[in-house]
């Protein structure tokens, strides 16, 4: 299944771009990560809780960023799994100047085993918009803090 | 001694007996797998592939076999030893199928590891556990897609996917050959035709979803060399037999018992991997094992039901004459054969003659696996696919021709004179009357009320449609030489002290009303009240032999036996009760049983009672010469030929513009199933057959995505038919008794899933006409009715 969208915020993407690659800000702003840490030149190992109906259990995952141009765009490859199946996703993410900020586009396509796949689009929709929301209001505050 | 005549028995055979089995199992007072429960007895879970196609790389069991309360954490490759490839049914090649796999996964569900723990709860969480790393494999998920060479190949030697590939046609199958014959008869019909329709439809995947989930014991007793196997199953003996042979045991050596069995419909005919692996754990562990199939695992791994891709064309004269049917269908089997997967589509072109007298045929069968769970028999296994593409086509001219669907069937029906009728595919009917069954439906429908109540409803812009199908199935499987397992049936009767009577029935019911139905078969035949029989089934320890419950063989094949091994009882109990009136010079070949007494036809006061009788036989004194004590037979029935029941299905559909939804309004159904025994349970068969043939129609399908990731393993998914569904049915029957069985009985567990489906469809059809509609595909989902309405052409 396919993910995408846009948010705003007001930052310069120049930072917006530092802090989404920023292990560090990723770790706090991730909703339920329990572990987030450098393994390699841009991968990551993640240990991630979700708490939510029947996707509910703890993930472990790699996250391997390519393809970098800052500080426009960049790619990430995901892969997770846990107890309710897995998920493989391949995203893109694009940020451009709006004049008073900078508007982020991200387009992911999902690949789900196991219940998550299931499930469908029923739930696994609505549980990564929720789950994205979480992290796209927790970056927005970390832009707020360090714009201002 | 003087015995107080006791009240005058009325005969029961063709009276409504309510099921003597209902209060207990609607009480929870019914023992089912699950509520098997042994000393010591320890619990699996299976760790399941979540990927459609792959390699297995490594497993890693270390912290499910650390985990306490686990006893044993052992994978596919390892339990190989001690397992070989599962048997099959069908003489049809087929690759080596492992209990759990081995090497390579091949559909999401196939089990790769197994935990034995002390509880289900610990086994499942181990299970769980257990890391698997695949290499994955690209899914092959559409059958056609499968047959292309580039395509990915699931079992090495099946190039292209390919499990069986058939091939027949022409003027009819030469009897003395069993080879069709020149087929060019078939191109001339068509080119000749006045009108061919060709359609391409699909027969879509199914989940049989039986109330009660799989579930198995087993203990191994190593002391006594001994394992009992208890199962819901369709068929305990041949569990029995396929149990032993892999577990390298004989038959003497196996107990099997079906206790109560939620249900079936051709899902649990197939003896499944965790039946082996539980009989091989138990003796493993030197434990009994229990395993209950949760509701998710049987969507994944409880053999599906249909999905056949049809390619259908039929030729007819301008006179609604039809003139000739070509048939090209694939079928998605799914990722493995197991009992009796390739050959539930051949019975799809085997019955793809229905009731029409059709010149030439050709016929071409292609089995395909693909990423999915493997299929198997499904209530109608391959006759409602077969009836479904007939009856649609056949209504698809009609339409062309613009002719009444009743009349051009009525046109083309094999004449009630030409029974037994052989037909183009080498089958022969037994016996047949189409056509009163045809007018009764559509006197008890009013057909033309309905078409005027049609076309008032179309004059107030609702969109309304009617619908008619005409089927002939087959039933009572046997004989023999067609059912790999033998196609008989056998039975048991004992006559007790006090002239109660037990009985025994190889046909294992699971929903079928044996005890009822087979209950008032004896107290007709020895005129002894109903609640003076028991009817014992479904254990291997108790009933000597049998074949199982499939194919609506019960009545057929089983009441049969039953009838049989009465017989033998009975004249045994003559001869005692004849013993006994030697005073009175009688002879056994004059007397009858009445009223619960052995008397002289036509003089009660010559007579002796049956339970006296009885107490004789076990206490005889003297022993008649020539005679041994007790009344204990048996009877085994062999049919010469199936039964081909038949009948004609009537439907009303209202489509909702605005949404797109279809209720069903009316629902006609006349069946002739031959002689009834019980009628209040025939009809109960074939309102649970017409819930899940229009639950095809409507409701149901199962849906994988492009990685072979299924998408509808819940009830929040896949969609049952629920009561609010459907509308009060309205059943009728006309009666044309069998002459293969002694009962004149026919069969109708599977009646209402083969020609309810294509009714309700041709009544949606009908019903979207109006917009230019041709053909939709099933399940007549809201969304696609809608597109319809909106867009007109097919779906």
């Amino acid at each position: 299944m396919e993910i995408k969208g846009e948010q705003e915020f007001n930052g310069p993407r120049e930072l917006l771009y530092e802090l989404l690659l920023d292990p560090d800000v990723l770790a706090g702003a991730l909703p339920g990560v329990e572990r987030f840490e450098e393994v390699g030149p841009e991968t990551y190992e993640s240990t991630m809780r979700v708490g939510i109906a029947s996707v509910r259990g703890t993930y472990t995952g790699r996250v391997e960023v390519l393809e970098q141009a800052p500080p426009e765009a960049y790619r990430l490859r995901i892969d997770g799994s846990g107890k309710p199946g897995g998920v493989r996703a391949d995203a893109t993410v694009e940020l451009s100047e709006n004049g008073s900020g900078t508007t982020m586009h991200y387009r992911a396509e999902v690949k789900a085993r196991g219940t998550i796949a299931r499930l469908g689009g029923r739930l696994l929709g609505g549980v990564a918009r929720l789950l994205i929301g979480q992290f796209f209001k927790s970056i927005e505050q970390q832009v707020d803090d360090r714009a201002a | 001694m003087t015995i107080a005549d006791g009240p005058a028995l009325p005969k029961l055979i063709g009276e409504r007996v309510k099921r003597r089995e209902d209060p207990r199992l609607i009480q929870g007072q019914a023992t089912y797998v699950d509520d098997i429960k042994l000393p010591g007895m320890l619990h699996l879970a299976f760790k399941r592939s979540d990927i459609a196609h792959g390699v297995i790389r490594s497993i890693d069991t270390s912290a499910a076999a650390a985990m306490e309360g686990v006893e044993l954490v052992i994978t596919g490759a390892e339990l190989a030893e001690h397992l070989g490839p599962m048997p099959i049914g069908t003489p049809f090649p087929a690759p080596d199928h492992f209990s759990v796999a081995t090497d390579k996964v091949r559909y999401v569900g196939e089990p790769v590891a197994v935990v034995v723990a002390e509880d289900r709860y610990i086994a499942r969480d181990a299970a769980d556990a257990i890391e698997v790393e695949y290499d994955e494999l690209p899914a092959v998920v559409d059958p056609e897609a499968a047959m292309e060479a580039d395509s990915a190949t699931l079992h090495e030697g099946f190039e292209r996917n390919i499990a069986v590939e058939s091939y027949w046609g022409g003027t009819g199958v030469n009897p003395e050959t069993a080879q069709p014959e020149d087929d060019s008869a078939v191109d001339a019909a068509f080119a000749e035709a006045d009108v061919v329709v060709s359609q391409r439809m699909l027969n879509q995947r199914l989940a049989p979803n039986a109330m009660e989930p799989r579930g198995v014991v087993a203990q191994y007793e190593p002391g006594r060399e001994y394992l009992t196997v208890w199962s819901a199953t369709q068929n305990p003996h041949i569990l029995r037999t396929l149990v032993a042979a892999m577990m390298g045991l004989g038959e003497h050596q196996v107990r099997a018992v079906a206790p109560e069995v939620g249900g079936g419909f051709g899902c649990k005919i197939n003896i499944y991997g965790e039946e082996y692996v539980a009989a091989a754990l138990s003796r493993l562990v030197k434990a009994p094992v229990k395993w209950i199939e949760d509701r998710t695992e049987a969507f994944l791994t409880t053999t599906h039901g249909r999905d056949l891709l049809g390619y259908i064309d039929l030729a007819a004269k301008s006179d609604g004459t039809i003139t000739g049917l070509k048939a090209r269908i694939i079928a998605d089997i799914g990722a493995y054969e197991v009992l009796l997967t390739a050959m539930i589509p051949t019975l799809t072109g085997l019955m793809m003659n229905g009731v029409y007298r059709l010149p030439v045929v050709r016929h071409e069968l292609t089995e395909v696996f693909t990423n999915k769970t493997p299929t198997d028999a499904y209530r109608g296994a391959g006759r409602p696919e077969g009836l479904y593409f007939l009856e649609r086509a056949v209504d698809m001219v009609a339409r062309e021709l613009d002719m009444d669907p009743a009349e051009i069937r009525r046109k083309n029906f094999v004449p009630a004179d030409e029974f037994p009728f052989a037909t183009q595919s080498g089958l022969v009917y037994d016996s047949g009357n189409y056509e009163p069954c045809l007018d009764k439906a559509l006197e008890v429908a009013d057909w033309q009320g309905l078409l005027a109540e049609r076309d008032a409803a179309r004059a107030e812009g609702r969109i309304v449609g009617v619908g008619l199908s005409f089927y002939v199935e087959v039933c009572g499987l046997g004989p023999s030489a067609v059912v790999p397992t033998g196609g008989w049936e056998h039975s048991g009767v004992t006559v007790e002290r006090g002239g109660k009577v037990t009985a025994t029935t190889g046909a294992s019911p699971h929903g079928q009303g044996n005890e009822t139905t087979f209950a008032q078969m004896l107290a007709d035949h020895f005129s002894i009240p109903l609640e003076d029989i028991t009817i014992l089934h479904g254990d291997t320890g108790v009933v000597k032999q049998g074949i199982g419950t499939f194919g609506s063989r019960s009545q057929a094949v089983g009441g049969a036996a039953l009838i049989s091994a009465a017989g033998k009882a009975g004249d045994k109990m003559k001869q005692f009760a004849a013993a006994l009136m030697t005073d009175q010079e009688v002879s056994p070949e004059d007397l009858v049983f009445e009223d619960g007494r052995i008397q002289v036809e036509g003089a009660p006061e010559v007579s002796k009672t049956f339970a006296e009788v009885a107490d004789y036989a076990y206490v005889p004194v003297p022993l008649p010469p020539g005679m041994e004590p007790g009344v204990s037979e048996e009877a085994f029935f062999e049919p010469e030929n199936n039964t081909y029941p038949f009948g004609c299905h009537i439907s009303m559909v209202e489509v909702d513009r605005d949404t797109g939804e279809t209720k069903l309004l009316k629902l006609i159904a006349v069946d002739d199933c031959g002689n009834v025994i019980n009628p209040l349970i025939v009809d109960g068969q074939v309102h649970g057959g017409l819930a899940q043939g229009i639950g095809q129609a409507m409701f149901e399908e199962v849906v994988y995505d492009e990685d072979g990731q299924p998408v509808t393993a819940s009830f929040m998914d896949y969609v049952m038919p629920r009561a609010a569904d459907l509308p009060v049915f309205e059943l009728d029957r006309t009666v044309t008794p069998t002459p293969i069985n002694p009962l004149g009985a026919k069969g109708v567990g599977e009646a209402g899933t083969i020609g309810s489906t294509p009714c309700v469809v041709n009544a949606a059809v009908d019903a979207l006409a109006p917009f230019g509609v041709t053909h939709i595909e099933m399940p007549l989902r809201p969304e696609r009715m809608w597109r319809l309405i909106n867009e007109g052409g097919q779906s």
